[in-house]
């Protein structure tokens, strides 16, 4: 027969994480004259969206530019690592100041 | 959405990301393992897929510009993260009522009692292995979190799996860390899961079942392993529902598959593992992940001719939107899995067919018109980009899928024959066969040797 007064001492079963806490980048003053990239899983009408915030981006901040997201590939297929593992580069070369990345949906 | 913001901020460049709002709390989770605690998203009304152009038009106007004009013109708040139990620390003590009642509270459990992590059943396990148990074998997003050889034991111990199915278990997260197969995906809408393929030895020294109701539960090694694979994802990957694990509806963990390798060697056949470079009598576990199946019963005729068909048939009513990783989302990473019951491949192997042949086959005969395979993605699924003809002339997909301006010429669901898996299994005395849909390059199959201490 069982003994169910047995004592057990149980492990911590989860693996030690990696990641440490990184700093956010500086946040832009104002979008006026500033480069905005569209960056896109190609999924969720995530084209569609960006149309209309680019509309709208547009009315509050005329001199505001956009680059837009075929430049840069689909961020979630069987490319997604090697496009996201060159974005920091390309970003820079398109001088790009934000990033607007969807969808999470 | 969120790696590709935090590859931008990564490089001092400010992102905002577009999360819809059903997926906050996992892009909060998410966000933790990725180093950005404080990352900053805009919201995403509903879902795009259910709205007009202009209820989506009138959304983004009133919530998602706000935020993202937050994002990138705020600083977040600084968030810290809590501390953490050292990896090989003791975390509570008590009976086993009070231990499994400790691990449900603090999610470290499937719902289901598991067996108390204890130093000696996990030292049990090391036993089988001659890898040191602090060795990495590999980073799980999206928690981030090493996958140690000591957290394999522990949640094999919990898992019920007994010590010397310890191999088994490396092997199992080797492939789990593998960057093909894609462990980051693993909480999805689809809510796919996996599915272990077995071969060599291990099965009968093991005791696998590989024969009668080989997907079923109540065989310790089958069972124990397959539920090890969902404890691995959600303590060490992360993968919690309601946090990072967004399955729409998911799957229950599928127990073990074993291939019937005696069937096999008598067929002239080669095993599951063959095909990713392992030789016959190797042992060796794929695993893949799979958003669903059918069982297609009683599969009849005397030839491989006959039966052709109904199986072909049979394959391309499995995938729907899932096509888009043949042509789309992930190009050329659909992977289609049949389980074949011995009898059937008997009958095709007696027709003179090799395994290559009834790949052949299956790859001329397993197609669907054009017209549909673009519907399903531009106009079902709301995908803007698939169209046959412009990606062939684009370069991105053969010529295959473009042979022609007939939208209702039939193309395959696959890019070359040897892309469909074929494991032979199940009840030897019926004419079934198990057809799984595949998830693509959310799962991507991948294969690892079993390395058994001292062999």
């Amino acid at each position: 027969m069982a003994n169910a007064e047995s004592q057990y001492a149980a492990l911590w079963p989860r693996g030690p994480r990696q990641a440490k806490v990184k700093p956010l980048a500086k946040r832009l003053d104002t979008l006026e004259g500033k480069t905005v990239a569209w960056v896109w899983d190609y999924v969720f009408r995530g084209n569609e969206v960006f149309e209309q915030l680019e509309a709208s981006l547009r009315q509050r901040y005329p001199g505001v530019k956009f680059l837009n997201w075929d430049l840069f590939g689909n961020t979630h297929g069987s490319d997604e690592r090697n496009v996201v593992a060159n974005l920091p580069q390309k970003l820079k070369e398109l001088g790009a100041d934000a990033v607007v990345s969807g969808m999470g949906c | 959405m969120l790696r590709a913001s935090v590859a931008a901020e990564s490089a001092g460049i400010p992102s905002a990301t577009l999360v819809c709002e059903s997926f906050m709390t996992l892009s909060k989770a998410a966000s933790q393992g990725l180093g950005y605690p404080n990352i900053a998203v805009a919201p995403v009304r509903g879902h795009p897929g259910l709205q007009s152009k202009e209820t989506l038009q009138q959304n983004v106007r009133e919530l998602t510009l706000d935020g993202v004009l937050n994002a990138l013109l705020k600083m977040p708040v600084a968030v810290t993260v809590d501390g953490e139990p050292g990896a090989q620390e003791v975390i509570c003590s008590g009976t086993f009522e009070e231990i499994n009642e400790y691990f449900l509270k603090h999610e470290l459990s499937d719902g289901l009692p598991i067996v108390p992590p204890t130093v000696e059943k996990v030292e049990a396990f090391l036993r089988h292995t001659d890898r040191k148990a602090d060795e990495v074998l590999g980073v799980m997003l999206p928690d981030n979190r090493a996958a140690t050889v000591w957290s394999v034991a522990v949640n094999g111990v919990m898992a019920g799996c007994r010590p010397e199915y310890m191999p088994v278990l490396v092997a199992a997260v080797e492939a789990m860390a593998d960057h093909d197969y894609g462990v980051e995906h693993s909480g999805n809408t689809p809510g796919g899961d996996n599915l272990i393929i077995l071969n060599g030895p291990a099965i009968k020294y093991l005791d696998f079942n590989y024969t009668q109701g080989v997907m079923r539960d109540g065989f310790q090694a089958n069972t124990s392993v397959g539920r090890f694979w969902r404890l691995y994802l959600r303590n060490v990957a992360g993968f919690l529902p309601h946090k990072n694990d967004k399955a729409t509806f998911g799957n229950t963990w599928r127990v073990v598959v074993a291939e019937n390798e005696d069937v096999v060697a008598k067929i002239g056949w080669t095993p599951n593992c063959a095909d990713y470079g392992f030789a016959a009598g190797s042992n060796a576990l794929s695993v893949g992940r799979y958003t669903g199946g059918n069982h297609i019963s009683s599969v009849s005729g005397a030839t491989p001719e006959e039966l052709m068909p109904y199986i072909a048939d049979a394959v391309v009513r499995q995938y729907s939107w899932q096509i888009m990783f043949s042509v789309g989302q992930g190009y050329d990473t659909l992977r289609p899995l049949l389980l074949l019951s011995p009898i059937i491949a008997e009958t095709i192997a007696s027709g003179g067919w090799s395994k290559e042949k009834f790949r052949e086959e299956l790859f001329k005969q397993a197609r669907m018109p054009a017209s549909m395979f673009e519907k399903i993605l531009r106009d079902w699924t709301q995908k803007p980009t698939w169209n046959l003809t412009e990606e062939h002339q684009a370069g991105r997909i053969p010529k295959m899928f473009h042979e022609s301006d007939d939208p209702e010429r039939m193309v395959p669901l696959v890019w070359r024959p040897e892309d469909f898996q074929v494991v032979v299994t199940g009840d030897l005395g019926r004419n079934s066969i198990y057809v799984f849909a595949h998830n693509g390059v959310l799962g991507f199959p991948v294969c690892k040797e079993i390395k058994v201490p001292g062999k």
